[in-house]
């Protein structure tokens, strides 16, 4: 009886509107596309005609094939016959687990919907190229192609089939160094990407870098408003010039980096944005101390802001870290969320971690953050202003080759809950092949929307070295819902699975190394 | 008795014959030593068999064998095989000839045989394995009373190492001096011996030696030695580098560039050393040092190690506030894609574990991080949660929010304090349904104090969102 009136993912998509993003061919990534070509090109002829010299410092290159499935179950507005559904003895109605508002021979609600699924794939590209006759001179390119293999739904980002992630020519001379095209900023005020070019000048004990060009959006490679013009009725329909520089200076064993960031509408009628940030590290002879804090001139107020102690104890055995720290988010001023004057938290941390023997560490952590007053009209009873986050882990290696990481995770804020324990074990069989087994479960309340009940999830991961530089990654998780809750619950059963091969040249050395993180 | 001195003098020299010889350093050596003293009794001279010697004439250094079967021919004397002496190579720079001659010039009186080739209290013809250095020394006035101290001058009695013809046996028995076996010798002190004692060192070394360890060829030291012919074996030479005390200071890693120069570093280290980790804008002195296919020697071979602040158990919290502080120093080893792999790392690895997703809402509601940096709330997150169904409604029934009975009331404290999270299911319109002035229920967003001049002399395009028209009425600043 159910879906008595059309209730569908047409008429949701209907409501929100397919992403469509600007694809690569309309100028995103011309300057990246041509640098990637150029970088190619002579890529492929290095490899085709000078092999030995090329193995050696002239370039560094990987290409990464992966391919993923995805398997959920939506929920959406639906409707059931007023005969199917009972009263919660709260005067509502619920179908099932599910509160539904009823007319009179119909009621509605937000209702698990058929299971779908999804196939993407993915295809990065990535070289970084000397040697082009002019002593410090390289292209770096990384490009990333999507396809989506079909499906119920679209995976985010795959409507978008090619972006050119980073696309620049740099030349270096001494303590110099210029780029010009795609490329990004990684800074104390969040990434930033951009079409233009950057200088910097790096000296020992100071360092300053300019840069400027055409913004793009945060975590896109396209114009914020060509990104966003199909998916909300309001948006700003001006591209952003982006401009801005640093200064970093090391003196007295601290290391200080003050930035200045500064978008405007490329018609010059408006300011996207105008920020200012410094971080700092530096270490005392028992201390180590990190920092950084951020204003916004656009709103006139602080932005994020952190001091962390952290204080190696007994040889390094134990390590200590106490943390302040205040959050804020950033909202462009084209947007009328920040406007709305979202309210800072303030946060008190604590991590300890303890690392006597090199088969074991155990790690615990805690915080506690206060939420400034919204001023907003009480009602009843207020919300809570607090929040509170905890988390420890340990992990132990009881053989060579063979690890067991174990990891506990609390968030407890206002409507909002989540307990979440993690049980993996790793075992690396031979040089080139490892493989992993993972279970977690968790309960998450109220926003989280996974009810009273919980979820557990079983994973596998495997890792093949097939040869030098090349591995064959691939993973799945199942994740199955065990006892709803009272009010509306999204069903969490879901089934994930990925692969992956990587093809590397001449490694970046420190990728060796890369761990993840949640 | 003028006869048996003849004879004695003649294998006299012939003993002198297999241990002084001039440069090339040939001097025979008998297949089996000769029996010298056996014979004392019939030769009274060393110059009657070795006549040459003094004079410098070749050819008469040493009897013909078949002179031993004048005596030895099998009837009054048993025969003998004895076939002359075999050539025998060193490394002395000893010139009988022009021994004698500057004797001569200095008004000295001719040298003895004896005198260097018998021990002293020997008998006539107990000519001896060894010459009897002391005896140099009576005149050359040793400047040490040990053959292999480090003042010796070597080059007085011995030609260097690439000038013999000595074969890898004979160079891998050369005594090691005992300035050679002190701790440090290596590392330190012989770079400290070599100004001014090249030639000392080139006794027992060729070039080879020099440049098996030493990246930096160049060294005026090294120049000085000779190098061997092409055709010279040498022993296999292992390169050696003892790490100096700074290296295993701790720190040592994240600070060596304050210490490092072309000079200091090219003399175990090649470019390719410090390409191992250097990765992008090589600094000018990784420029300046030989490559490894350049030279020689190996160079130390670096492995590429994390500094010791990425092996702190909370690296990965700290990295950010680190990295913005000083990013030069991450760029040392990192190229910028590193970053970009990671934080923007397709499925299977990078920032996020694999099991990530399904339990993102702690972390993203927390804001251990901000999302927003590599996710457009509107692009990335909007757009899933609107594929599950979870994005803004625009219904006030039944819904996402019902956790909390009055929802609608108290969401204004719930928005300003996670406002992020509204916006990764929300659109703007469904917000401005009431909190515009053209809205239902005209709510405004603002805060008491808000500055709304302000706001309109930087975008005003924002506040046409909402309002019909300068909300200030003009009063802009």
């Amino acid at each position: 009886m159910r879906g008595l009136p059309p209730a569908s993912r047409a008429a949701r998509h209907a409501r929100e509107p397919t992403v469509i993003t600007v694809s690569g061919s309309q100028g995103v990534s011309r300057s990246g596309g041509v640098l990637f070509g150029l970088a190619l090109a002579v890529f492929a002829g290095q490899l085709v005609g000078r092999p030995h010299e090329a193995a050696g410092q002239s370039y560094r290159a990987w290409l990464s094939s992966s391919i993923h499935m995805v398997e959920v179950r939506p929920v959406g507005v639906d409707s059931v016959a007023r005969a199917e559904v009972t009263a919660d003895g709260e005067g509502g109605f619920v179908f099932g687990a599910y509160p539904v508002s009823c007319d009179v021979d119909v009621c509605s609600g937000l209702l698990p919907l058929s299971k779908e699924r999804i196939f993407a794939a993915t295809q990065d590209a990535s070289v970084t190229y000397w040697g082009l006759g002019v002593q410090g001179l390289s292209v770096t390119a990384l490009v990333r192609l999507r396809a989506d293999f079909g499906g119920d739904f679209t995976w985010p980002r795959y409507d978008d089939e090619f972006d050119a992630m980073l696309g620049y020519a740099q030349l270096v001379r001494g303590a110099l160094r210029v780029r010009a095209g795609r490329q990004e900023i990684r800074s104390g005020l969040g990434f930033s990407a951009f079409d233009g070019a950057s200088g910097s000048f790096d000296r020992g004990r100071f360092g300053v870098h300019l840069y400027g060009g055409r913004s793009l959006a945060r975590g896109l490679r396209e114009p914020t408003n060509e990104a966003v013009r199909a998916l909300d009725d309001f948006f700003v329909d001006k591209g952003v010039y982006l401009m801005g520089g640093a200064v970093t200076v090391r003196e007295f064993g601290v290391s200080l980096t003050g930035r200045y960031h500064r978008e405007i509408l490329s018609d010059r009628s408006g300011l996207e944005s105008e920020r200012a940030s410094v971080d700092f590290s530096t270490t005392l002879p028992r201390v180590r101390v990190r920092g950084s804090l951020d204003y916004d001139f656009a709103f006139q107020r602080p932005g994020k802001g952190e001091l962390t102690l952290s204080a190696p104890l007994d040889d390094g055995t134990w390590l200590v870290e106490v943390s302040g720290r205040r959050y804020v988010p950033y909202f462009q001023l084209s947007t009328i969320w920040g406007f709305f004057e979202p309210v800072s938290y303030s946060e008190a941390r604590a991590r300890v971690g303890w690392s006597g023997s090199p088969r074991l560490g155990l790690w615990l952590a805690g915080g506690v953050r206060t939420y400034g007053d919204t001023e907003t009209p009480v009602v009843l009873r207020p919300l809570e202003d607090t929040g509170w986050r905890a988390d420890a882990g340990a992990r132990w290696e009881p053989a060579d080759g063979w690890s067991l990481d174990a990891s506990y995770e609390l968030e407890w804020g206002s409507g909002a809950f989540l307990s979440s324990g993690d049980v993996t074990t790793r075992y690396q069989a031979t040089p080139r092949l490892g493989a992993g087994v993972s279970l977690a479960t968790f309960q998450q309340i109220e926003e989280f929307r996974l009810g009273q009940g919980r979820a557990v999830s079983l994973g596998g991961t495997l890792d093949f070295a097939v040869a030098d530089g090349m591995e064959l990654f691939g993973g799945f998780s199942i994740t199955r819902h065990r006892d709803g809750g009272t009010v509306f619950t999204s069903p969490w059963n879901q089934s994930r699975a990925w692969t992956s091969f990587r093809w590397s040249v001449g490694e970046d050395p420190g990728l060796a190394n890369r761990g993840g993180r949640r | 008795m003028k006869r048996s001195m003849l004879v004695v003098a003649a294998f006299a020299g012939l003993a002198i014959g297999t241990v002084l010889r001039p440069e090339p350093s040939v001097r025979a050596e008998q297949e089996d030593p000769f029996p010298h003293a056996r014979h004392q009794g019939l030769f009274p001279l060393c110059t009657g068999c070795h006549e040459g010697i003094p004079t410098g004439d070749r050819g008469d250094w040493f009897p013909e064998p078949e002179a031993c079967s004048g005596c030895h021919d099998g009837v009054e004397r048993a025969t003998v095989t004895w076939n002359g002496p075999s050539e025998r190579v060193d490394n002395l720079a000893f010139e009988h000839a022009e021994h004698e001659q500057s004797r001569a010039q200095a008004g000295d009186p001719p040298g003895q045989c004896a005198s260097c080739h018998i021990e002293p209290g020997g008998g006539r013809m107990e000519v001896a394995a060894d010459i009897q250095v002391e005896t140099c020394w009576g005149c050359h006035a040793h400047e040490t009373d040990q053959h292999f101290n480090v003042d010796a001058s070597c080059e007085t009695c011995h030609v260097p190492l690439a000038s013999t013809r000595f074969g890898t046996d004979r160079i891998e028995r050369l005594p090691t001096p005992p300035s050679h076996e002190v701790d440090g010798f290596v590392l330190e002190a012989h770079g400290a011996l070599a100004p001014g004692r090249t030639a000392m060192c080139a006794t027992c070394h060729t070039r080879r030696r020099c440049v098996s360890c030493h990246v930096d060829t160049n060294v005026a030291e090294i120049a000085q030695i000779p190098t061997a012919p092409a055709t010279m074996e040498l022993p296999a030479m292992a390169a050696t580098y003892p790490e100096p005390a700074s290296h295993v200071d701790d720190g040592w890693l994240e600070g060596h560039q304050r210490e490092a120069s072309v000079g200091a570093c090219a003399t175990c280290h090649t470019s390719n050393d410090c390409r191992t980790c250097h990765v992008s804008a090589v600094p000018d002195i990784v420029a300046g040092l030989p490559s490894r296919e350049s030279v020689v020697a190996p160079g130390v071979m670096l492995e590429s190690r994390s500094p010791d602040s990425h092996s702190s158990l909370f690296f990965m919290q700290a990295h950010p506030v680190l990295a913005s502080a000083d990013q030069a120093t991450c760029q040392t080893c990192h190229l910028e894609r590193f970053c970009v792999e990671c934080h923007e790392a397709d499925v299977g690895g990078g920032y996020h574990p694999p099991n990530f997703m399904t339990r993102h809402s702690g972390d993203a509601y927390g804001r251990d991080s901000e999302c927003a940096n590599c996710h457009e709330p509107r692009v990335f997150c909007r757009q899933c949660h609107a594929d599950l169904g979870l994005s803004g409604l625009r219904r006030a029934a039944a819904g996402y929010h019902d956790g909390t009975p009055i929802w609608l009331l108290q969401h204004g404290q719930a928005a300003r304090q996670n406002l992020e999270s509204c916006s990764s299911c929300h659109r703007q319109v469904d917000c401005t349904r009431c909190h515009s002035v053209l809205g239902a229920f005209k709510v405004s967003p603002h805060s008491p104090g808000f500055d709304a001049e302000r706001a309109w002399a930087q975008s005003p395009r924002t506040c046409l969102a909402c309002h019909v028209g300068d909300p200030t009425n003009g009063n802009v600043p």
